[in-house]
């Protein structure tokens, strides 16, 4: 569980130049993770405008100990404007015959590939369950869907992610 | 879940990112037909390196030092002030009494993509004409150091 320390989100909430760049620093690795998994080629873009809304809106945040809850909700939300706006531009193409077996050095670009067939909103859901590691509610409350909708739509991500990977 | 896809930004996005979230900051950036490591070794210096380029510190020492963090004192025409750092390779930002400071190098081709950003929280916007006429100068000055082959001191 990735911790910050109270003073360090005080002072950034002050507008401390440090403190906020240092939070900058450390939270990068935990939105790039969603945004990666989520937004793809537009990954870039989106965490770095999730970024910047997090250092602008961090006034608003109460608790410090919500700080990272707070971050990937973030994060989520802006990598899947983002790939929805993507989407809308070119859908992605998808070669089956390119996919390495498991455990071959290409495996992450592999899981890139098949993750690009899916809906932005399915791959949010992966994101925060299998690579975060939230729970049911959890994820709910991140992408403002009810708690069913997140096991429907996890359910159904699994099984496209499956298809397309097996396939 | 090692395998799935992340992404990493440049020390010159991260200053970008804190520049936009900072509004009293003002942010010019510059190429400079360097490697970073080179360019760094000047602007990452605050003692020795940064007083020859930039305009209005004219000596800095560091006071202590904790990892990334330190305690700097810069010496300017209108008196010392002390600032809390962050100081890493290609990015470093500074604040103190009302001012802050950034800057930032990444690789652009066989040179260096270098950002720099200063502002006045009293001053705010007020302060960017001057900024917006001493910056590029300061940015100019590092490139003929890091270019010309300039020996520091």
């Amino acid at each position: 569980m990735d911790s910050f320390s109270d003073p360090l989100v005080r002072a950034a909430q002050t507008g401390d130049s440090v403190a906020m760049a240092e939070l900058l620093l450390r939270l990068e690795p935990i939105v790039g993770r969603i945004c990666g998994a989520i937004a793809l080629d537009q990954a870039a873009d989106a965490a770095q405008e999730a970024l910047l809304q997090i250092l602008r809106d961090l006034r608003q945040l109460r608790d410090p100990q919500r700080l990272v809850p707070w971050v990937r909700r973030i994060a989520a939300r802006e990598a899947v404007r983002m790939a929805r706006r993507q989407r809308e531009r070119a859908p992605a193409a998808f070669d089956p015959g390119a996919l390495p077996a498991a455990g071959d050095p290409e495996l992450a670009a592999a899981v890139r590939t098949v993750l690009a067939r899916l809906a932005p909103e399915q791959r949010a859901i992966l994101a925060l369950r299998d690579l975060a590691g939230l729970s049911e509610a959890e994820a709910a409350a991140e992408l403002g869907v009810a708690k069913g909708t997140v096991k429907s739509r996890l359910h159904r991500a699994r099984a496209a992610f499956l298809e397309r990977w097996t396939s | 879940m090692t395998d799935w896809p992340t992404v990493e930004l440049d020390p010159v996005a991260r200053l970008r990112i804190l520049a936009r979230a900072l509004p009293h900051v003002h942010l010019v950036e510059r190429s400079i037909d360097a490697p970073v490591a080179r360019v760094w070794s000047i602007a990452g210096d605050l003692e020795d390196g940064v007083p020859r380029f930039e305009t209005l510190v004219r000596r800095a020492r560091v006071l202590a030092r904790d990892g990334e963090r330190l305690q700097l004192e810069a010496a300017s025409p209108f008196g010392a002030t002390r600032f809390d750092v962050l100081l890493r390779p290609g990015f470093c930002v500074m604040h103190g009494g009302s001012t802050d400071i950034g800057m930032a190098a990444a690789s652009e081709g066989a040179g260096t993509r270098f950002a720099h950003f200063e502002g006045h929280r009293r001053f705010g916007r007020f302060a960017w004409p001057y900024l917006a006429w001493s910056m590029p100068r300061e940015l100019a000055r590092l490139a003929r150091l890091v270019e010309g082959g300039e020996r520091k001191r």
